[in-house]
């Protein structure tokens, strides 16, 4: 059998060069993402930092960390969905050959055992191109995190041994649970279908089609309801996962949906056009498998950078409503005596740790903590907080227990157990995780925090006047100033994790694309040549194909922002809960660039692959039968 | 001694109004070491009447033994084991795998019933149908006689019971197709029981017998006509 394989796949090289580079590249996104997020787990401080800082590079390290987990986790749905999809394909286009072997006495297991067998040399060689790839894609991954200042400088990916038998085994887990359905629907091919011209039209939604069509669509939908009550972190994360078992569910319809949303594409009319109809309507899974990779691009593309710019729009509208000042100051001083100042907020920002619970359910994190006037505080950020004493309150961050006890680590000084008495409302926006009063914090230990200071002016007061005086505490902007400043920096800080998180997976996803596109057409010679024997010209043949392609890439767009419509409801409805005010911030350049990309890429592919596939003479390709 | 036989087999395809009755209570026996030509025009039901006596089709009513064995109700894994070793196909289109040289092709059978199959028996079978020098080539580096008579020797190399040949002249010119024919006529004649459907009365008139379908019923059968008599035959079922 496994000779078979391997002769299987030397002829059918065309099929299978897709599904080796979805092996190789999965494998190498996998690697890469796991050998990151194990070196930012382990990253050691560098030496000679103090103990403020200390705590910030582990703040730091615990974001990149999060962050490389989402990627990681990215990058396993992608590999896992791309190599099924295209290996089911590969399968499908391949019935004909599968039905032979049955005739000749092949049997059942048999057609598993080769189609098993080949996916066993796939993974295997697809992890020995993966390793090292991963190596070039860690380099460029790294690059960017550091680029971005996601982590420090120093910060480069670190190779372990085990990472080989991971990938390995990654490498030979995303092939062969790739083609264990397939290769189940193959074994059930019946040896008549040798005999038939074109393979039967099998069924085109099967049983399994229809249940994780339902289970995909029910966890998205369950996101969905789920993700208003998570808060602003937990809402967040659920509205980012929405788009991939959306994607899924739309991909295991997509038979149905395909052809029923190419239709609504414009063909043109005349002959060429109709035929591209027919074509469509009669390959139905053809179209649905060359559409699947281009939904799931598209809607985690869309869906997610839709979303978290939701969230980041969100959270600057938020902290323009509730911020009630004139001025920001970077730094403090004796702001409150300037003449003309109503209310000066003054808050001291510093790095922290907080341990929360007892025995067993201790649990120490990186926190920021904000030294607040909790008047000033108030009527700043219009939200009441009470603080005195040793109380604290949770801020507007979260990621700290409302009530009961924390216990408070500064850099230069354990505070003890305080009690948690308040809390500001969770924002979308973040910011501070613990609120403390004046006074608890020893002036010497405040002297390295950062200074921010809102100021609000009495009525009748003259700003440029009080601007001046400010100006001896520290550089001054007027609130719209600040606001668009830090809307920028969020705004750019989203862009960043956006292209870190969708950057790579996004371009496997397009080589998927152009895989399944590939595939599509590389089993056509004999339709293309019977076309152009009934009179069509090659160009004609070209074109048709042209056609039947923007048709379907014009259907996967639209079902992908089907299915990224279903992050940005789950995005709306987030933002609603949190802050009030339903907000969806799209980047139309974004979703038209897109588009674009996809038109182009699928119609240079069908151009190239056509035009290939008519180059001998159809006589020649109708006489020579395989 | 009869190799096969099919006792009021039907098989209906589509329901209600729309349903065809592509093999209507057919009842025939086909001779051990024997080549019976199955003809009709188009549409009589032939291929289907093949794929039922072969087990590739589900019938219907009726029954089908091979030899003593009942087919009728075999499970896949029963049918698998009857195409690996008690009957052969050869089709129009030939079917060899493109990927593996014709000696492969050959092999092939013997490989999937878990036998080692030696060079030697390889290269008689294909030496039988006069192609030894083509072994180590692919399908698609042989002429369509030379595919056809590589699928012929792929089908005999398991020594089958029955050799079913589905239209195996229809896409030959006419010396590949005396060729093909001449090679079956030497099976036949050295006792291998044939069952072939063809539209070519020439080809049908090389067999020992013939046996007229039209609208899934054995309407004739004749021993011995030579190609004009069954020309003539054919045409007056026709009309």
């Amino acid at each position: 059998m496994l000779r078979m394989s391997r002769a299987g796949l030397a002829d059918r090289w065309t099929l299978f060069v897709g599904a080796l580079l979805s092996v190789a590249l999965g494998v190498a996104l996998v690697q890469s993402s796991l050998l990151l997020l194990i070196t930012a787990a382990t990253f050691d401080p560098p030496p000679g930092l103090s103990a403020a800082e200390r705590m910030e590079f582990s703040d730091g390290t615990t974001a990149a960390v999060s962050m490389l987990g989402v990627v990681l986790g990215g990058a396993v749905f992608l590999a896992g969905f791309i190599i099924s999809s295209t290996f089911a394909f590969t399968v499908d286009q391949r019935r004909r050959d599968l039905a032979l072997l049955r005739l000749v006495g092949g049997s059942r297991g048999q057609v598993r055992r080769l189609l098993l067998g080949e996916a066993l040399l796939l993974g295997v060689a697809g992890a020995g191109l993966g390793v090292p790839a991963g190596l070039e894609v860690m380099k460029l991954q790294a690059w960017l995190m550091r680029r971005f200042e996601f982590v420090p400088d120093g910060f480069t990916g670190q190779w372990r041994m085990w990472i080989l038998g991971v990938s390995l085994g990654t490498g030979l887990l995303l092939a062969i649970s790739g083609v264990l359905v397939a290769a189940r629907r193959a074994a059930r091919v019946r040896p008549l279908e040798a005999l038939r011209e074109t393979g039967a039209a099998a069924r085109v939604m099967t049983a399994g089609r229809w249940i994780a069509g339902l289970l995909f669509f029910g966890g998205a939908l369950a996101l969905v309801i789920v993700a208003p009550h998570g808060g602003p972190a937990g809402g967040q994360a659920m509205a980012l996962n929405v788009a991939m078992p959306a994607s899924v569910a739309v991909v295991a319809f997509a038979p149905l949906l395909v052809p029923l949303f190419a239709r609504l594409m414009p063909f043109g009319g005349g002959v060429l056009g109709s035929l591209a109809r027919a074509n469509l309507r009669d390959a139905r899974r053809r179209s649905a498998s060359v559409a699947a990779p281009l939904i799931v691009l598209v809607a985690l593309v869309v869906g997610n950078t839709g979303a978290g710019s939701s969230f980041t729009t969100s959270g600057i509208d938020e902290v323009a409503r509730s911020t009630h000042a004139d001025f920001v100051v970077e730094g403090r001083g004796p702001i409150a005596d300037v003449p003309g100042v109503a209310t000066v907020s003054t808050e001291l920002s510093l790095p922290g740790e907080v341990t929360t619970g007892q025995g067993e359910d201790r649990e120490t994190e990186a926190v920021s903590a904000l030294v607040v006037d909790p008047a000033a505080y108030s009527a700043i950020h219009g939200t009441p907080v009470r603080l005195s004493g040793r109380a604290v309150a949770a801020g507007p961050g979260g990621d700290v227990p409302k009530s009961g006890t924390v216990r408070l680590r500064l850099p230069e000084g354990d505070l003890g157990d305080l009690p948690v008495v308040a809390s500001v409302p969770a924002t979308m926006s973040g910011g501070a995780n613990l609120l403390l009063p004046p006074g608890l914090v020893p002036e010497a230990q405040l002297a390295g925090a950062q200074a921010r200071s809102f100021v609000a002016l009495k009525p009748g007061a003259d700003p440029a006047a009080v601007r001046a005086a400010l100006a001896r505490s520290g550089p001054v902007s007027s609130l719209d100033d600040w606001l668009r400043a830090d809307a920028d920096a969020r705004n750019s800080t989203n862009e960043k994790i956006m292209l870190i998180v969708l950057g790579l997976g996004g371009l496997y996803a397009l080589l998927g694309v152009v895989n399944s596109a590939v595939i599509g057409a590389a089993t056509r010679r004999r339709e293309f040549a019977e076309a152009r024997v009934t009179g069509l010209t090659r160009g004609q043949v070209v074109r048709v194909a042209l056609l039947e392609t923007f048709a379907v890439t014009g259907a996967a767009l639209l079902l992908g922002v089907v299915a990224a419509s279903a992050a940005l409801i789950a995005a709306l409805a987030t933002t609603s809960a949190v802050t009030g005010a339903a907000t969806l911030d799209l980047s139309w350049p974004l979703i038209a660039g897109v588009a674009a990309v996809a038109l182009t890429v699928t119609g240079l592919t069908s151009l190239i692959t056509s035009w290939s596939a008519t180059r001998r003479p159809p006589v020649t390709l109708l006489a020579a039968q395989e | 001694m009869t190799t096969l036989t099919m006792t009021g087999v039907s098989r209906v395809f589509g329901r209600g109004p729309a349903a065809v009755h592509a093999v209507d209570d057919v009842t025939l026996t086909f001779p051990r070491g024997g080549w019976t030509a199955v003809m009709g025009p188009s549409g009589s039901g032939k291929s289907t009447l093949l794929h039922c006596a072969a087990g590739l089709e589900r019938v219907d009513t009726g029954r089908v033994l091979l030899g003593d064995t009942d087919i009728t109700a075999a499970g896949d894994a029963d049918l698998t084991a009857l195409r690996r070793s008690r009957i052969g196909f050869v089709f129009q289109n030939f079917n060899l795998i493109g990927a593996l040289s014709a000696e492969q092709n050959v092999a092939l059978p013997l490989r999937l019933a878990g036998r080692r199959p030696s060079r030697r028996v390889v290269r008689a079978t294909l030496d039988a149908v006069g192609l030894a020098d083509r072994a180590r080539h692919r399908p698609r580096e042989l002429s369509g006689g030379q595919q056809q008579r590589v699928a012929i020797a792929r089908a005999m190399v398991t020594r089958p019971e029955v050799l079913f040949a589905d239209e195996p002249t229809g896409a030959l010119d006419s010396t590949a197709a005396r060729t093909v024919l001449d090679l079956m006529r030497a099976m036949a004649d050295a006792g291998q029981s044939i069952v072939m459907v063809t539209h070519d009365p020439g080809a049908a008139a090389r067999a020992d017998a013939v046996v007229f379908l039209r609208d899934g019923r054995v309407v004739d059968r004749v021993a011995g006509a030579d190609a004009r008599q069954v020309a003539d035959r054919l045409a007056s079922w026709e009309r």
